[in-house]
């Protein structure tokens, strides 16, 4: 609460809205901050001067509000649950709800923990408003007037620098910074808001089948030759995992050649 | 004129010094409320003056008989003073008795003066260079002033400028001695010191007992504060025990954190506390300071202790260098509990501000997420004993042995341990099992590190498993587990009989139930685990096992009740405060100076610690390790699985 | 010592060349000698000539026993290539569909990931031989690939324009909505990648108003029906779905094209199409230093030891290799490197796909940290020690020389390619 001084001086400040979902644990399923949306939060906490607001579309159980909590823990004073239904979707809902806000940037992550997880909302609400989207946002650099500029998420750490126009959807990237911890004492003072809002139900869910995820199987290596020596030779290569190869007594030249050859076969060489 | 002075002179100080009582209890009382006893606490005091405290005082030979002369001097001496002066009373005996406590009190103080002219390093000097100086002062301005009551001086002798060195020195005494013990001058460590004694906070801890469990927060009370930030937020009894410090310095030498050169002192600590509830500046302190650190601190804006940024009198690394050994309440003679002042603030700053520095933030999510501070699946807890084909207790109606195996399941040398143990408890046909994935992590970690919420969801959740097999008693090989299962779930209504696994080992040989073969010739040494030692009292059964075995132990200077931290306990590794040297690689260097090529241990944080120092250097090898080497029983062939000595891990 | 004991059944193997398992026995046996020479059961040297010898210029195989020829024979394997055999060669002329495939051509080249969304591609247009459909790429911008025949692409739609070039996701969704009217392919696919394939795909999906199916991973065949297996909820869930039009495909959804050749055929866009509304301004890809990589994340790890002496050419070899640097709890401890850096148990928990651990003679902690690395490579003076049992790659010497070395080849091979790209 003391963080948010420029909640009073308001209007003239940017208005964030971050639309936070109920995670789940990768190993548990317990319910909590779900990771990206807790990182969009941190961007927010980030953003000077601006005016923050936390909105939740789904049902109000109490597993729900005490994820939402973990969100209240990072020193939000109060969160807004729009109530709906289970099987709802909630795009409609959160539309309604950022016409009425007119928030200058909204960060969400970019796929939720539970459900179908498809990372689709954010591109619906930005074109059903007409809004900018932002995917992979890492962190914001600056803002001014009506355009931001950011940083987008490439593989393996690399970056990208966009000039975006306001207002904007923005799905904040695994790799955008870590959330702060989530305080107790903050996290049970905080408030829920409900707000009732109709549920318009999601037709198609009922005809998806969803259930634990399998191990993938590994990609078998297909040998085609036309030699059946190399084919059986392939086949009966001894399977990877035993003793490694050791190179002893040979030049530094040679160990760095047989290095870079492991390193070109794992594709980790950016050249 | 004597005659007239010195009565005036005593009266005087008398009244100051009541008043200054008042306005001191008045000062502590600003804490929070903490019930007491007041009349058996006030009845206690002499005998825990004369036994407990003195118990710690003279383990320090000089400076007990130091103590004995001078306090037993002065507190005579007084008494007699305000009879014999006071109400002019001088005849007979009584003269003669304030002359000799006032010569022997002079003879003590000469002996704290002569201590002080060359200090060492842990004693402040400042107001307590004076001391003995206001001392020597009091005490030979009262004996010569009685020399003309009990006669051996005429009346009115010398002239009337001695009479006036004499009214100085008494009155120089008297302000020190009296007013200025109520009025926070050194001597205030006597008024309070003594009260502190009848009100502490860990009763329990007088007469031969121990306190070392961690109150528990009323997390149900909104309105309670979570942990102290402001020097209010203490119980009245802390800020007390604070008071009481004599800034002696014991604390000082032994904390493994000040010798590493991190940022904590804990002599320091306590007198930053009595600044924030007194002047609110360090500016008056006269010792070592937090390592790295100098300069004048005042308490932070608002009041408060700890700053979140900028600058209060205690940094938060301070804190967090703590590693909750009790080396320094072991020590202190003035029985302060430094490492409950520590956790209540590491309390506000994990519970309030979600502050936990380093990797304690992810630690206490894996907690929370997991039950387990690493983030494991908690259905994998048992994997590493897929062989061993463990005993659950789910499928059994009653077990003689819960084994609480902790957090160490995830971690393959533990996992050494365990087996050894597990070996250990089948070889002498020991009817044991255990929860199995249903276990959690004990809580320790999370509570140190103050967050006091996850610690009692997971205690509360821990009690309810328990609650539900009937078992005679609980062993571990984590003392973290054994202190908290067997002292802090008590709060919560779990209360079992639990053993540490050397005291259940000691147990099973004295009952003949295990046999060795001939020890290997070797030297061994034994490092005491605080949480066994210090917070439980455990120093012998790990000895009578190695003993047992055939071992000789060479001991190491600091053993038993002042044995070093391995710089494991306390969340210390999770927050890793930066120092110039660490905490392991000291206790290595202890270890080396006995000549062992073995040394034994009795918990899985000291093995990570201790062998995380660069080889080369002695062996680590927990006791059940060495046990289950010297085993010769042969076990139970159903078991054949354990025979196989623990595989090398990694192939 | 154990005595030389004989396997009848493998000599037997040896001898008889029409044997199945021969050529594998030999092999075996080979590890001491060639394949084509080995010590027969009453030992003496066998030989088999139709291992030994090399076709000479005029087809004839030549068997040299003066052992002159036969090292250059080996050393020169242009022949092999040359012998490539050819694949046949597709053309698909009246498709009775098309299937519309957006690959990310990172680099202006087929990726990998690129590849297996075209052999989903593959699959859907080849299912039914009664309705052949046809596969059609699309390629933003310039590019250098030269083998779309080979990945399985019939058509390719080559939009040069340069205001195409580099990320521009608004201008590519106008493109692909012009595609829409004209071809209206009877299904999208993307490759459901963070180089521009999941952001397109969802752009695309939501403008045509379709569902997508996401994190597709594998095409189901029910009923005659495609139906398709996603992820859900971040990796936790498995969805089974009818097949929508638009798709999203992980990596490994399905095997590439590898024995036919297609025609890619250019088509072009009839229309015109309208000028994108544009908010988004691109300015650039912004140099990242690879060492703040977070740990846990990083895809390639050089990590440093007690074992290293000079700390900035370890710095130096990080930045060249482009990889997130690592430290053991002694690099640590000692202050060569900050805490969060550290991997291990104690440390960070690590999963990259390569690790290479300089000096790094392989605590218990540190080996139970890397557990989860897909390989790693151990650069030691100590041959014993345990990192170099555990390595899939151990270079047993000095490490500052090796790495140096290996620095040297990276920026070898990088200016080689730099000079390529110019060519």
């Amino acid at each position: 609460m003391k963080r948010h001084e420029s909640m009073a001086s308001g209007s003239s400040g940017l208005s964030v809205a971050v639309l936070v979902s109920t995670g789940r644990h990768s190993l548990t399923g317990r319910p909590g901050r779900a990771d990206q949306d807790a990182r969009a939060v941190e961007l927010a906490l980030n953003v000077e001067n601006s005016h923050i607001r936390l909105f939740h579309a789904g049902e109000p159980g109490e597993e729900c509000r005490e994820a939402l909590r973990g969100y209240l823990g990072m020193g939000i004073d109060s969160i807004s649950l729009i109530e709906q239904s289970a099987d709802a979707d909630v795009s409609a809902a959160l539309e309604e709800i950022l016409r009425e806000s007119k928030p200058g940037l909204v960060l969400t992550g970019t796929q939720a923990e539970q459900g179908e997880g498809s990372g689709l909302l954010p591109y619906m609400l930005a074109e059903s408003l007409g809004w900018s989207l932002i995917a992979g946002l890492v962190s914001i650099e600056s803002i001014e007037g009506n355009q931001a500029t950011i940083l987008q998420a490439l593989p393996r750490g690399q970056r990208r620098r966009l000039k975006v126009r306001l207002p904007a959807i923005a799905t904040v990237d695994e790799s955008a910074a870590r959330a702060r911890q989530s305080a107790f004492g903050p996290a049970q003072r905080g408030r829920i808001d409900t707000i009732s809002h109709d549920s318009s139900t999601d037709e198609a869910l009922a005809g998806l089948s969803i259930k634990a995820a399998r191990v993938r199987p590994k990609r078998l290596k297909i040998v085609k030759s036309k030699s059946a020596r190399d084919r059986f030779k392939a086949a009966a290569a001894k399977s990877e995992g035993g003793a490694g190869q050791v190179l002893s007594e040979v030049s530094a030249q040679e160990g760095a050649e047989a290095i870079f050859k492991l390193l070109q076969d794992e594709n980790v060489l950016s050249i | 004129m004597l005659n007239i002075l010195i009565p005036l002179l005593l009266a005087v100080s008398l009244v100051l010094g009541a008043v200054g009582a008042f306005r001191r209890i008045a000062m502590w009382r600003r804490g929070r409320p903490s019930p007491v006893n007041i009349m058996k606490g006030l009845a206690s005091i002499p005998r825990r003056y004369l036994v407990d405290l003195h118990h710690v005082v003279e383990r320090d030979k000089y400076i007990a008989h130091t103590h004995v002369a001078t306090a037993g001097g002065f507190v005579a001496s007084m008494v007699l003073a305000i009879i014999v002066h006071g109400f002019d009373l001088a005849s007979g005996i009584l003269g003669w008795l304030l002359l000799a406590f006032t010569a022997i009190m002079f003879v003590g103080s000469v002996l704290v003066y002569r201590r002080r002219i060359n200090p060492p390093a842990r004693l402040s000097k400042g107001a307590f260079q004076r001391l003995p100086k206001s001392l020597i002062a009091f005490s030979l301005g009262m004996f010569l002033t009685t020399l003309p009551a009990v006669g051996l001086m005429p009346e009115n002798a010398g002239s009337w400028v001695f009479a006036l060195v004499l009214v100085v020195l008494v009155a120089w005494g008297l302000s020190e001695l009296v007013f200025g013990m109520t009025w926070g001058g050194p001597m205030k460590h006597a008024f309070a010191g003594a009260l502190h004694l009848g009100f502490h906070r860990r009763q329990e801890r007088f007469g031969g007992g121990r306190s070392t469990g961690l109150k528990p927060l009323d997390l149900d009370d909104r309105t309670a504060p979570l942990g102290v930030i402001k020097p209010e937020e203490f119980t009245w009894n802390q800020r007390l025990g604070f008071d009481a410090c004599v800034q002696c310095g014991r604390c000082e030498a032994v904390c493994p954190a000040f010798a590493a050169g991190q940022p904590l002192n804990p002599k320091k600590l306590i007198q930053d506390m009595v600044a924030g509830m007194t002047t609110g500046t360090d500016a008056k302190y006269a010792g070592s300071h937090y390592p790295g650190q100098s300069g004048e601190h005042q308490i932070g804006s608002g009041g408060v202790l700890v700053a979140r940024k900028g600058e209060a009198l205690v940094d938060p690394d301070t804190l967090w260098s703590c590693t909750t050994c009790r080396a320094c309440v072991e020590e202190c003679p003035m029985m302060i509990e430094h490492v409950d002042a520590v956790v209540d603030m590491r309390r506000h700053l994990t519970l309030e501000y979600g502050d936990t520095p380093g990797k304690g933030a992810d630690v206490l999510d894996n907690l929370i997420a997991t039950d387990n501070p690493g983030g494991f699946s908690p259905t994998s807890r048992m994997n590493w004993a897929a062989d061993l084909e463990l005993p659950l207790i789910k499928d059994r109606e009653r077990t003689e042995v819960l084994l609480w195996l902790g957090d160490g399941v995830f971690d393959m040398r533990n996992q050494r341990t365990l087996r050894a143990l597990i070996k250990v408890l089948r070889a002498a046909r020991v009817d044991f099992a255990v929860l199995g994935n249903d276990e959690r992590d004990s809580g320790d970690l999370a509570r140190r590190l103050g967050d006091e919420a996850t610690f009692q969801s997971l205690a509360k959740r821990n009690i309810a498993t328990l609650a539900k097999h009937q078992f005679d008693c609980i062993v571990t090989c984590d003392p973290h587990s054994f202190h908290v299962l067997k002292n802090e779930y008590g709060d919560f209504g779990g209360h079992y009989t639990v053993y540490h696994h050397s005291g259940y080992l000691d147990r099973l040989i004295g009952a003949d139930r295990l046999s060795f073969a001939p020890a290997m010739p070797g030297t061994v040494t034994y490092h005491d685990p605080c949480y066994l030692g210090r917070y439980n009292g455990e120093y012998e059964a790990p000895r009578a096992v190695l003993k047992a075995l055939g071992l000789n132990v060479n001991e190491m200077v600091r053993s038993g009740y002042r044995s070093r931290c391995c710089g494991g306990g306390g969340g210390a590794p999770v927050v890793d405060v930066p120092g110039k040297q660490r905490i392991p690689d000291m206790r290595m260097d202890d270890i080396r100076e006995t000549g062992a090529e073995i040394v034994a241990v009795g918990c899985p944080q000291c093995t990570a610690m201790l062998e995380g120092v660069v080889e080369p250097r002695p062996q680590i090898k927990d006791i059940a390790e060495l046990v289950a080497d010297a085993l010769t029983d042969r076990p139970d062939p159903r078991h054949k699985a354990d025979q196989q000595e623990p595989l090398e891990v990694i192939a | 010592m154990s005595l030389p004991r004989k396997n009848p059944r493998l000599e037997w193997i040896a001898r008889n060349r029409l044997h199945p398992d021969h050529a594998q026995v030999m092999a075996e046996q080979g590890a001491s000698a060639s394949p084509s020479q080995w010590m027969g059961p009453a030992g003496l040297v066998r030989r088999d000539p139709h291992r030994i010898g090399s076709i000479g210029p005029n087809g004839i195989k030549r068997i040299d026993r003066s052992g002159l020829l036969s090292s250059q024979a080996a050393a020169s394997p242009g022949r092999q290539a040359k012998s490539e055999p050819q694949k046949p060669l597709v053309t698909i002329d009246e498709p009775a569909f098309i299937i519309a495939v957006v690959p990310d051509m990172a680099g202006g080249e087929l990726t990998s990931h690129d590849r297996d969304v075209l052999g989903m591609a593959r699959q859907l247009a080849d299912a039914d031989p009664a309705r052949q459909g046809a596969v059609l790429a699309v390629v933003f911008g310039s590019h250098r690939e030269t083998r779309f025949e080979h990945a399985g692409v019939d058509r390719l739609l080559h939009l040069g324009d340069e205001r195409l070039e580099g990320y521009s996701p608004e201008r590519r969704l106008g493109q692909l909505e012009a595609l829409e009217r004209e071809y209206s392919p009877e299904r999208w696919v993307f490759p459901d990648s963070q180089l521009g394939g999941a952001e397109l795909g969802r752009r695309l999906s939501v403008r045509l108003r379709e569902r997508p199916a996401t994190q597709v991973w594998q095409l189901l065949s029910r009923d005659n029906e495609w139906a398709c297996e996603c992820r859900g909820a971040r990796e936790r869930s498995d969805i089974v779905r009818t097949l929508p039009r638009c798709i999203l495909a992980l990596e490994e959804c399905a095997e590439p094209v590898s024995e036919t050749r297609h025609e890619v055929r250019a088509v072009e866009l009839e229309g015109s199409v309208p000028e994108a509304m544009i908010r988004i301004d691109n300015l650039g890809q912004v140099a990242v230093d690879p060492a703040s990589v977070a740990l846990g994340e990083a895809e390639f790890i050089l990590s440093g030891g007690n074992g290293i002496k000079n700390w900035d050419r370890f710095h130096h070899a990080a930045v060249q290799l482009r990889a997130a640097e690592g430290a053991s709890r002694v690099a640590v401890d000692n202050g060569f490197m900050p805490r969060e850096r550290q991997v291990g148990a104690t440390g960070t928990w690590v999963s990259a796909r390569v690790y290479i651990a300089v000096g790094i003679s392989g605590a218990i902690q540190h080996l139970q940290g890397i557990e989860r690395c897909n390989k790693v490579v151990a650069i030691n003076r100590d041959m014993g020690c345990d990192m170099v049992k555990r390595a899939d790659l151990a270079v047993i010497g000095d490490a500052e020389e090796i790495l140096e070395a290996l620095v040297a080849l990276i920026d070898q091979k990088r200016t080689e390619e730099a000079r390529h790209e110019a060519a």
